[in-house]
């Protein structure tokens, strides 16, 4: 298992971003905690396999379509 | 018409130039009835009141828009290089959204499934980490560093090998290929796929290649690459929803699918919605 | 809201290692056979890109969708990615599946388990599935009865009609013969089911 903070940046001025990241990310399976959460900035604390990450990376990549996320920076916490 | 939004502007694949007769060729682009005929020698395409539509003619097709194009239709630098075959593969008409049929294009991971022992064979099933980016100055969507085994690559291809890749989406609906050129080390052979959007769901695929290969006959080379479009249809026609949806919320991409990813970022960016579906669903 | 089993094929159409598209009200079915004789209904879509998983591939005791070769065993569990063969799906990547069981060779499907078995007809063996362009009711009249269950005189012999409503104006007939019928008389009755239909359909148009 991998923990991972994303920081989310773009234009994600939409209330139905946050449920959106957190849907998605009980589709792929992965633990989620929330760091902070502002209109153009989300860190998110991911755990799961890599390659799971990487495709929570591409599910938010495209997101909602009413928000517009410019870019993802991906930080490794930990590897258990 | 408001729903062709900003693909409106930009030029489609409406035909064959050899194909092009004088009687022409009634044909339909973003939902709306289009000719497209010979007039003194020159291509010309007439939407369905008669007036005349703007026209390029260029890698064996014509082109037009419904719209007033901002800039000029995409090159293929290679295409002018000297020694390689220009191939028109003709026509393959797909129940579709024109944007899934680019994007299937994009996908490699597909191959040792759709195009079993032909462009992939188990167990080499494994995508490996490639590059994606969206290049400003072109406004192209590029990916690189691709490679995947293949048992027969292409028709002049003996044996398996692992092939490089690149992808370049330089229009809504149209792509191109790079890929290793098995007679020639060093060069590329490129496969172009011009996507001619009928309707929202459903397209003419006009695949075209330059290519290396002295050897095979013309009629081959267009058999292998229809073949392999046959094989691609199967599935475009089956996926659900029919349009392609902008929001992932109902799917689960992954690494594998990052070109897939960057082309609907693209198409999002800049509103090219013709085909697409918004909201996941 | 307890359901209703609804018939969906016949076990004979679908053997061992294949799928094949069926309906259940407004949901599209993937119905498969495992290698070992299972029956199974899932949700027709790949969860990764929505390729219709009735298009797919048997292997043993899994489902694989043909794109790109996702696999998924019981529970509609996602078991394999072939693009990253390292990982272990997670749980949480699954296809809905819907109850499936066998019954007088039919398969029957429900959304819920419902609290009865499906029904069973001693002395009948499936025998033929149609589909017709007609409402469930034109269907069941022309066969002299009412309802989706019809016990109906066809080509000379006594059958049961299972009528299954599907979307676009059809209906699924899947039609059991008596037990013991000869060739001839299983020719006589499919020529007079096919006739059926010509005649309920027309009689649609008219």
């Amino acid at each position: 298992m991998t923990r991972e903070e994303f920081t989310i940046e773009g234009a994600l001025g939409t209330p139905l971003f946050l449920p959106w990241v957190e849907r998605h990310a009980a589709r792929l399976g992965l633990g989620m905690r929330l760091r902070d959460c502002t209109p153009g900035r989300l860190a998110v604390e991911f755990e799961g396999a890599p390659a799971l990450l990487d495709a929570m990376e591409m599910g938010c990549l495209l997101g909602p379509i009413d928000a517009w996320v410019e870019s993802i920076v991906r930080k490794r916490i930990s590897v258990t | 018409m408001s729903e062709t939004g900003a693909m409106r502007d930009h030029w489609y694949p409406v035909g064959m130039t050899k194909q092009l007769t004088e009687a022409g060729r009634d044909t339909l682009l973003m939902g709306e009835p289009i000719r497209v005929f010979r007039d003194g020698g020159q291509p010309q395409v007439s939407d369905g009141a008669g007036r005349a539509l703007p026209v390029i003619d260029r890698f064996g097709h014509v082109w037009t828009s419904l719209g007033t194009p901002a800039k000029d239709l995409f090159t293929i630098p290679e295409a002018d290089q000297p020694g390689r075959r220009l191939v028109d593969v003709g026509v393959c008409r797909v129940r579709c959204s024109p944007l899934r049929a680019v994007e299937n294009f994009l996908d490699i991971a597909h191959f040792p499934f759709v195009h079993t022992d032909i462009l992939g064979s188990e167990p080499h099933t494994e995508v490996e980490r490639y590059e994606v980016e969206i290049r400003d100055d072109v406004d192209e969507v590029w990916a690189t560093k691709v490679k995947f085994f293949q048992p027969q690559a292409a028709k002049s291809a003996e044996g398996g090998i692992t092939t490089d890749y690149m992808y370049r989406v330089c229009a809504p609906t149209c792509s191109v290929l790079y890929k290793t050129c098995p007679p020639k080390p060093g060069e590329w052979d490129v496969i172009a796929l011009f996507v001619q959007p009928l309707t929202e769901t459903l397209c003419d695929v006009w695949p075209w290649m330059a290519l290396y290969d002295d050897d095979a006959e013309m009629t081959d080379l267009i058999h292998f690459q229809q073949m392999i479009f046959v094989q691609d249809r199967s599935v475009l026609e089956n996926q659900l929803p029919a349009l392609l949806p902008l929001d992932p919320g109902m799917e689960i991409p992954t690494r594998a699918d990052m070109t897939s990813i960057a082309y609907r970022r693209w198409l999002k960016r800049h509103g090219f919605t013709y085909g697409a579906q918004l909201v996941a669903a | 809201m307890p359901t209703d089993w609804t018939p969906a094929a016949l076990s004979d159409d679908i053997p061992a290692a294949s799928a094949a598209p069926g309906q259940l009200g407004p949901h599209d079915l993937a119905i498969w056979r495992s290698a070992s004789g299972r029956i199974a209904a899932w949700a027709d879509r790949c969860p990764h890109r929505g390729m219709r998983l009735s298009h797919g591939y048997v292997r043993g005791e899994r489902l694989s969708c043909i794109y790109h070769g996702w696999g998924y065993g019981e529970g509609g569990q996602c078991v394999r990615i072939p693009a990253h063969p390292e990982l272990t799906p997670p749980e949480a990547i699954k296809v809905p599946v819907f109850r499936a069981v066998e019954a007088s060779g039919v398969i029957w499907v429900a959304v819920e388990a419902p609290e009865a078995p499906p029904p069973e007809f001693p002395g009948f063996e499936a025998f033929r599935s149609l589909q017709v362009k007609a409402a469930p009711e034109a269907l069941a009249g022309a066969l002299g009865g009412s309802g989706l269950v019809v016990e109906a005189a066809l080509g000379g012999a006594t059958v049961v009609a299972l009528i299954q409503p599907l979307r676009d104006g059809a209906v699924g007939l899947h039609l059991l013969a008596p037990e013991a019928l000869g060739a001839a008389e299983l020719d006589a009755l499919s020529v007079a089911a096919e006739a059926l239909r010509r005649r309920v359909e027309e009689g649609v148009t008219a």
